[in-house]
């Protein structure tokens, strides 16, 4: 019986170790983007998603009753979860403390992201996790592959198999999926999916998506309105929000953005470096890297990433408005247009990033790769050589869900930023002052 | 003359790889005449690629080949398993790659191999390597055909989705061979792969407990020579032969194989020439009772009567479906083939411990290791996690835990003598 109160209180002492590490890493995070100059009004309701689900630990705010499915990546589309009365939630993690408890479930070369989920499902305390009725794994790499294995010990997983390429074939494979999930959704939710309910997910998306492309439009804008960070916080909060209360939060930054451009309110006069991030997924709390390159002086004009401006990105196009017309719609969207290295000819990605690098006038790319994310890596080469014939300069950055890298991952920012200084013109210096 | 000398390393280092390997394998079986053929086969492979230039090329071994042997090609593997090859992909894939990848980058671009020129080459996406590889290659204009090996077989349509990559994968090679897959063709292959695996099954059977007359490191070496032999009658004639080599040997007394702790060496596959892992586990006194890997468990994707009836589309249906049955990669959520095949073995093999070998970055196997591990503790058996890549600087501290493990099995042993009597 002592063994039996002892055990438990053991295991007590290491919850509350547990929701105060976590608790406080996300509140720091949240504290230094708070503290960042420049951030445009309306950013409350992002910061308070973020704070809910990871300095509170609550689930996120819904309806009551309403079912939350977990999803793992923006090649489940979320249009389908509305239509079956359910919130989407993304499950991929940023957090050090799961990592951390997740480095001894998962294999050690896993990447952190994994590692993460592992330990937040090992846990048992987090309730984004506690409480989906169903999580949907597409399978993107080896180590979702066998997540998802390890998840369907714990609960109801579908894992969605992404094909390869996208030829005609693997897009009716890839609908019949779809199909598949919509059933396997009516019966975790118990709502049926009908033609009302899918046209309704689609104007909820729709609504947030239009939102997205005008932030993205109002964000390339040089002066610069607001910073790469606060972007990503926005970007990041989508995980955590409906995609209506999301839609309606940005719309409010919108309109800020729009009235600092009357008002010539930037973030800073100056002229910082633009730098573009691409590569492995930057999760809230693990946003150092945005935070160290702003910090250091440049800006993040933008992202090629999946819980970035990608996430949301591409609308589906209607082209035939019957219910197939519209699964149709939702599988040419999450696959077609996708720069995800999961598939095996990716050149797609390459146009994608230099699309980007001309509309947002970047100057400098820096590749985050996070440790073991080999898909990443493997591309790293090619789109190096890819940027080097544009002259553009760019940097692999390697890292994981900790802190201790900070230093190193600051001195090669700055490095970088200095050298996309070195090679823009001079700013006019201030005129002289020949009155006093 | 810089570039020279560089080229010149790359070569020396395979070539000692190689041959060391190949003159040990030799060295042990001076009795054994068979394992001769196995020896030149190997070298040829290495050193006189055909002239000929190969029409398929299949990387790694999860494609069914009979499929590629029906449309009438002769199937060129490239499995990996080198050091030295290597060293011609350093530049070209990340550092965290596992050797396998590394290896079989290495040999599509090391300068004296095979012509591959107008190869088409058959990428099975079983793993996040071989996906990129297969962009590689055809960024560099390569011909390539894909295999999307679907991921989860409790997929109630897993099968048909296998089976219609198949398909497409028959027409594609159709295509590059000019020849027509008929349903007679289909069936030859399917008897004559089927035959060859039987025999592989019926070798693996009778070499295990002979150490004295063939070891663990040969053993797996002739299961590995099925893939750089050009047909699968040649690789069965020869190695019918070495049975009865055996059967003829093995009326002397195996005491010693008896009186060595007996393990079973699971994970990642052990790929010609890079044979330490067995040679090690020879030397520090342990037999490999069964090595349980996908190469070995190919054995039982075997075609009964019943599966050789039906049409074309049919046939390719029942090797879909007998592969995602037996195939014990871990290339699939679940790897529940695997975990059965061990579970039973360990009961009937007196298995008495576990080698879990696993190569730097192959990522899958360490995710199932747990699995492994949390069943065999049920039996009492413990097991070893050996984590090495294809460098040889490793081999003496693997060789200091491996002893210790030995001793711990022999202690073990001991141990339930004493409690027993």
């Amino acid at each position: 019986m002592t063994d039996i109160i002892k055990a438990e209180s053991l295991k007590q002492r290491q919850d509350k170790r547990f929701i105060n590490k976590e608790t406080q890493t996300a509140a720091k995070y949240l504290r230094r983007l708070k503290e960042l100059s420049g951030a445009p009004d309306g950013m409350e309701p992002f910061y308070r998603a973020l704070e809910r689900i990871y300095v509170e630990m609550k689930p996120i705010e819904k309806a009551p009753g309403q079912k939350t499915i977990g999803t793992y990546c923006v090649m489940t589309p979320p249009e389908l979860i509305y239509a079956a009365g359910a919130v989407p939630v993304k499950l991929c993690s940023g957090n050090y403390t799961a990592f951390s408890i997740g480095d001894s479930i998962a294999p050690r070369d896993a990447c952190p992201l994994v590692k993460a989920v592992a330990g937040f499902q090992q846990t048992g305390l987090m309730p984004i996790y506690k409480d989906c009725s169903m999580m949907v794994i597409p399978v993107t790499c080896d180590c979702k592959k066998k997540i998802a294995g390890m998840l369907s010990a714990y609960c109801n997983v579908m894992t969605m198999h992404i094909p390869a390429s996208r030829e005609d074939e693997d897009m009716e494979e890839y609908i019949r999926q779809l199909y598949e999930l919509m059933e396997r959704l009516e019966k975790a939710t118990g709502n049926k999916i009908t033609y009302e309910s899918l046209a309704d997910g689609f104007r909820k998306v729709g609504y947030a998506q239009y939102e997205l492309s005008e932030f993205i439009r109002l964000k390339k804008r040089v002066p610069y309105l607001i910073r790469g960070s606060h972007a990503m916080a926005i970007l990041n909060s989508s995980s955590y929000m409906p995609a209506d209360v999301w839609g309606k939060a940005l719309h409010r930054v919108n309109e800020s953005l729009r009235k600092n451009i009357s008002e010539k309110k930037t973030v800073t006069s100056k002229k910082l470096p633009r730098i573009l991030l691409t590569g492995s997924p930057i999760v809230f709390p693990n946003i150092k890297i945005p935070l160290l390159i702003e910090e250091m002086g440049g800006i993040v004009a933008g992202d090629e990433t999946c819980m970035g401006e990608r996430g949301l990105w591409d609308p589906a196009v209607i082209t035939d408005d019957s219910f197939d017309g519209m699964i149709g719609a939702l599988a040419n969207r999450s696959l077609r247009p996708c720069p995800c290295p999961t598939f095996a000819d990716n050149s797609q990605r390459i146009y994608r990033l230099k699309q980007l690098i001309k509309d947002n006038q970047i100057q400098g790319v820096i590749y985050h790769v996070l440790r073991g994310c080999l898909v990443y890596d493997y591309e790293y080469k090619r789109i190096e050589n890819e940027l080097g014939q544009l002259g553009i300069p760019m940097i692999r950055l390697e890292s994981d869900y900790n802190e201790e890298d900070i230093e190193q991952l600051r001195i090669r920012i700055e490095a970088f930023i200095e050298l996309i200084k070195l090679k823009q013109a001079p700013e006019k210096p201030a005129a002289v002052r020949r009155s006093f | 003359m810089r570039h020279q000398n560089v080229s010149s390393n790359k070569t020396d280092s395979f070539d000692k790889e190689y041959c060391e390997s190949l003159n040990r394998l030799y060295n042990d079986h001076i009795r054994l005449s068979e394992i001769r053929w196995f020896c030149s086969r190997a070298y040829d492979w290495a050193y006189e690629p055909d002239t000929q230039a190969h029409k398929v090329v299949l990387l790694g071994t999860a494609i069914p080949e009979e499929l590629v042997i029906a449309s009438g090609a002769d199937p060129y593997w490239i499995i990996g398993g080198s050091l030295g090859s290597c060293a011609w992909s350093d530049d070209l894939v990340p550092r965290d790659t596992d050797p396998i990848s590394r290896s079989i980058t290495g040999y599509i671009n090391r300068p004296e191999s095979a012509d591959l020129s107008d190869s088409l080459f058959i990428v099975p996406l079983i793993n996040d390597s071989m996906r990129k590889i297969a962009y590689d290659l055809k960024s560099s204009g390569r011909k390539v055909c894909l295999l999307d090996v679907p991921p989860d077989r409790t997929d109630k349509y897993a099968v048909e989705k296998y089976a219609g990559q198949l398909k497409a994968m028959c027409e594609a090679v159709s295509e590059q061979t000019k020849t027509r897959v008929t349903r007679g063709a289909v069936v030859s292959a399917m008897k004559t792969v089927s035959d060859a695996r039987i025999t592989m099954r019926r070798f693996i059977e009778i070499s295990r407990g002979h150490k004295d007359i063939i070891t663990d490191a040969a053993r797996l070496f002739v299961i590995n020579a099925y893939y750089i032999t050009p047909s699968p009658e040649e690789w069965r004639y020869h190695t019918e032969c070495l049975i009865n080599e055996i059967a003829y040997y093995s009326g002397a007394s195996n005491q010693l194989a008896q009186k060595e702790p007996s393990v079973m060496l699971l994970g990642s596959p052990v790929l010609f020439p890079n044979e330490k892992i067995p040679f090690l586990v020879s030397d520090v006194g342990l037999t490999i009772s069964e090595a349980v890997d996908y190469l070995s468990m190919k054995s039982f994707v075997t075609y009964p009567p019943k599966s050789l009836w039906g049409g074309r589309d049919r046939l390719i249906r029942n090797i879909a479906s007998r592969w995602l049955r037996y195939d014990a990669a871990p290339a699939y959520v679940t790897n529940d083939v695997l975990f059965d095949y061990v579970s039973w073995s360990v009961l009937n093999r007196k298995i008495e411990g576990v080698i879990y070998h696993v190569l730097k970055g192959q990522i899958e196997y360490d995710f199932e290791l747990e699995r492994i591990e949390t069943m065999l503790a049920q039996y009492g058996i413990p097991v070893f996690r050996l984590e090495t890549d294809y460098q040889y600087q490793d081999v003496e501290q693997l060789r200091i835990r491996m002893e210790a493990f030995s001793e711990m099995l022999t202690q073990k042993r001991y141990r339930e003598v004493k409690k027993a009597s």
